[in-house]
């Protein structure tokens, strides 16, 4: 007999009730999150010390490479950036910047749009695609989220697409930290050490 | 885990650890944090104990469906292009984690933490097949470079001061930190751990939750270091409990909240991954296979066997960073891949009773463990469990069973019980000076360590007949 | 309305602190009870449950019932007896279908005795006076099997010139765990050391609990350090016995 048999005619029973697994999902205990204020309950979470992000805001996506230069410049970063081949970015001018489109291993900066922001934790959701690769948000130094105002919502509940899923599906939700030696926090384990949120007031074309 | 330390036994063990206050220090440092970190982050929670319950109810609804919601699993793995592999034994899903390596041509591997790894075995046989593992946690990589095995199921290096790590940094980092903080120390390990991730053939991982419904699975670190092991390598594999099903994201999402707030007291980890297939066309990364394997290794037993209430348990480390005895001993002297007392309840079901029958007697039934467990285990009561396999077994100590079975006999016998007791006052009475006695024959673990009070000269049955009678 | 109730007395307060049971039935008199000690009793099992013997259990299960079924309630001087009887001789009864309606009905008129004074009686001490600085100890089983903690402070509020200093760790366990403390005697020292410390650290002249074998495991380690903390069962403040020896002073 095969594992598989053999572990699957171990645990022969009556098919799991559908109702049934979505009834524990009713009314599920959430942190408290005031939906009329998204955006200040997402930035209180995003100060936190546990995720620690920098925040900023700009009125439309034309207002990014200012944005991103102003952020690189205060942390004595080259405008140097690992950019997604991502066509909403396309309308920027990036003449600025140093761009390459691949992270290299010691990667200064990255820059990703956030799909939703969830205010319940300050999280960051993203997704792969063709155009968003994974690996440059986890290699860089300093990773820079672009994410619209209006994508915040308020519990992870909101986090999930439905139907078919993308490679990967992930939550960032602060920088990279360890507490491994004694207990202690530090910034920067392994990926990145900054994360600095810039929030677009108009909706991305 | 030094030989010597393998083959001593559970005391030996407990009083090496109890001597070593260098160890106590250290865990204080992290689970003591750890509990306060917890009780703040539920205290901020509306209502945990209801989010208990549901996070119990959740976990028992897969158990009792788990081979249907295995085979969703698996339809949806197999239809994201993912490959699935079952395993009934620990060196089954070695052997096939061995096999895809193999195949995959793979001269090193990336792991990402994973307890179930290290229950199976998997660094040992990876070593044995010739095949490069860096461990990429940083606690992993601390405990790799000692040589040791995890001491906690969240902190694996807990036991280590930051002296020892600065230590061994130094001896086997390629350019070591040079200011002695910890945070210079973690620097090192980010710049030696960095290439070595990104070179390798193979990442393995643990899943945290498999999502019945779409067929990924779930990972959570707060160094990244499971998506900087993932990704760059050719080859996925993921070793998983078949317990860690869960039928949707919405389920998942509840007991990730449960799971960061009981482990680290976060409302969250930094990163939360969920992966579905490999690679797909136009993808600038990603591994171009993923193989999940689905191991068994005692579960079904332990569902059939009384221990369905343990499958519930989501490792967050909760009950080991409350427990009186863990906060003395550390983790190394439980001898088995999980501490505490989720590991001493698991432990027999993989060493078998009659190795490790001291770790559920080692133990004062307080119960804070259950209080905390986020899933509601009746830990105390799975261990009394073991107490009395042991003993129906025949595995408790002859003097434990005859004394027991002596006391037992007189107790049932009221008339002659009040003779005994009388008796024995009188006994304890001439052992005693100024109310307390220091030496007590057949207590003396009591009075090693502390004095008993000397008995009243008649026992209260005594009295109170007496009171009575005028 | 007089309440007849049962007292069980426990083999420990019977073997080494009679005065725990007399304090527990002079404040449960002073309540209004009426009050028996049935013959029948001995141990409730707890150590052949606690170390894997069920029969023995079982068998000492039965005869307990059999003694303390015929009262309107039982009482019991410690939070971890009554929480057998309570929590777990319905589980050893589990299936059997003769013996456990009969436990679950002792186990539901089964109390420690602050949690019936204070819930059920409705009782505070009067004319009850004692000055000093004290200190409580949650014992495990009664907190948590049994949810006692609100109920002996609220009793002991009723005891002119007690007052109180909080313990670290007033929670956590004292390393007692029954056949524990002498099985692992070298894990339950650290443990008790522990609590110890932090006993001394509250600065109390008296140590609290409802329990006598945590208390005689914490009094013991106390005096073996040479800490000048007094012991007592909270009972026995209560029942105006403060003034009394504490644990370990001669009569």
């Amino acid at each position: 007999m095969s594992a598989r048999d053999a572990i699957l005619s171990r645990l022969k029973g009556v098919a799991p009730d559908k109702a049934e697994a979505e009834a524990l999902l009713v009314a599920p205990e959430q942190p408290m999150v005031d939906e009329r204020a998204l955006e200040a309950e997402f930035l209180a979470r995003l100060a936190l010390p546990s995720v620690s992000a920098s925040h900023d805001a700009i009125e439309t996506i034309a207002d990014l490479p200012a944005a991103v230069a102003r952020y690189l410049e205060a942390q004595g970063e080259t405008p140097t950036l690992c950019l997604p081949p991502d066509p909403r970015l396309n309308g920027c001018d990036w003449s600025a910047f140093t761009l390459h489109d691949a992270a290299a291993p010691d990667e200064v900066a990255a820059l990703a749009i956030a799909r939703r922001g969830i205010a319940e934790t300050g999280s960051l959701v993203f997704e792969t695609a063709p155009c968003a690769p994974m690996l440059p948000n986890f290699l860089a130094l300093h990773h820079i989220v672009l994410l619209p105002v209006r994508d915040i919502v308020a519990h992870l509940e909101a986090a999930p697409l439905t139907g078919a899923q993308p490679r990967a599906h992930y939550w960032i939700t602060g920088v990279s930290g360890t507490t491994d030696i004694e207990g202690t926090y530090v910034r920067g384990a392994h990926g990145p050490r900054f994360l600095h949120v810039i929030l677009l007031r108009a909706p991305v074309a | 885990m030094s030989g010597a330390v393998d083959t001593a036994t559970f005391k030996e063990r407990a009083d090496m650890a109890l001597a070593d206050r260098i160890l106590k220090v250290a865990v204080e440092r992290t689970a003591g944090t750890a509990e306060t970190k917890r009780a703040v982050a539920v205290d901020a929670f509306p209502d945990f104990e209801a989010a208990r319950d549901r996070a119990a109810a959740i976990k028992d609804h897969v158990v009792a469906h788990l081979g249907a919601y295995l085979e969703e699993f698996e339809a949806n793995a197999i239809a994201a292009g993912a490959k699935v592999h079952w395993a009934s034994t620990a060196d089954e899903a070695c052997r096939i984690v061995i096999d895809i390596c193999k195949a995959a041509g793979a001269k090193s591997v990336a792991r990402s933490k994973s307890m179930l790894g290290e229950e199976i075995g998997l660094p040992h046989a990876l070593a044995e097949a010739g095949i490069g593992r860096v461990e990429t946690d940083l606690a992993e990589h601390i405990i790799q470079l000692a040589d040791e095995r995890p001491s906690h199921i969240i902190w694996p290096a807990m036991h280590k001061t930051r002296e020892q790590v600065s230590a061994l940094f130094k001896a086997k980092h390629r350019s070591p930190h040079e200011e002695e903080t910890i945070a210079a120390m973690a620097e090192s390990a980010r710049r030696e751990l960095r290439t070595q991730m990104l070179g390798a053939d193979v990442g393995i991982s643990g899943a945290n939750f498999l999502i019945a419904d779409t067929g990924a699975i779930c990972t959570v670190t707060n160094e990244g270091n499971a998506e900087l092991s993932l990704v760059p390598p050719r080859v996925h594999i993921v070793t998983a409990g078949i317990e860690k099903i869960v039928p949707s994201m919405p389920h998942a999402i509840h007991m990730l909240r449960m799971l960061a707030r009981s482990a680290t007291g976060a409302a969250l980890t930094q990163y939360t991954t969920f992966y579905t297939g490999p690679k797909r066309a136009g993808d600038r990364d990603g591994p171009e296979e993923m193989h999940i394997v689905l191991v068994d290794n005692g579960r079904t037993k332990m569902r059939e066997e009384g221990l369905a209430e343990m499958l519930r348990c989501i490792r967050c480390g909760a009950c080991m960073n409350h427990c009186v005895v863990f906060r003395q001993i550390g983790g190394h002297a439980y001898g088995g891949t999980y501490p505490g007392p989720m590991g001493a309840v698991l432990t027999p079901v993989f060493d078998g009773l009659k190795q490790s029958r001291d770790l559920a007697s080692a133990c004062t039934l307080n119960g804070k463990c259950q209080e905390v467990c986020p899933v509601r285990i009746p830990l105390p009561t799975l261990l009394k469990g073991w107490r009395e396999k042991s003993w129906r077994e025949g595995l408790e100590p002859t003097s434990m069973r005859w004394g027991l079975g002596l006391w037992a006999w007189v107790a049932r016998r009221p008339a002659l019980y009040r003779l005994g007791t009388g008796v024995a006052v009188r006994a304890m009475q001439m052992l005693g000076k100024k109310g307390w006695i220091d030496r007590l024959p057949l207590a003396g673990g009591w009075t090693r360590y502390r004095d008993m009070p000397k008995p009243a000269p008649q026992t209260f049955m005594e009295q109170y007949r007496k009171e009575r009678r005028q | 309305m007089t309440r007849t109730v049962a007292l069980f007395v426990t083999c420990l307060v019977d073997l080494m602190r009679p005065r725990i049971g007399f304090a527990a039935i002079r404040a449960l008199e002073a309540a209004g009870c009426e009050v028996v000690v049935p013959e029948g009793q001995t141990c409730c099992g707890q150590p052949a449950l606690n170390s894997g013997d069920r029969d023995h259990a079982v068998a000492l299960a039965k005869q307990t019932i059999e003694a303390l079924e015929p009262y309107e309630a039982v009482v019991v001087p410690s939070g971890s007896c009554a929480g057998t009887i309570r929590c777990h001789y319905p589980e050893l009864f589990e299936h059997d279908a003769v013996w456990l309606p009969r436990a679950q009905a002792v186990a539901g008129k089964t109390f420690e005795v602050m949690a019936y004074l204070d819930e059920v009686c409705g009782w505070r001490p009067e004319g009850v006076a004692l000055d000093a600085k004290a200190t409580y100890h949650d014992s495990c089983s009664g907190l948590r099997e049994l949810g006692i903690k609100a109920q002996p402070r609220r009793l002991l509020k009723g005891i002119d010139g007690l007052h109180f200093a909080p313990l670290k760790g007033e929670e956590t366990c004292c390393g007692f765990g029954g056949t524990f403390c002498v099985k692992y005697p070298a894990i339950s020292n650290a443990i008790v050391g522990e609590k110890a410390d932090a006993i001394d650290a509250t600065g109390a002249d008296l140590l609290l609990a409802g329990d006598l074998g945590c208390l005689m495991n914490m009094a013991g380690k106390l005096n073996r350090k040479g800490s000048k903390v007094r012991a007592f069962h909270a009972i026995e403040l209560i029942a105006g016995m403060g003034d009394g020896p504490a644990i370990g002073e001669e009569a």
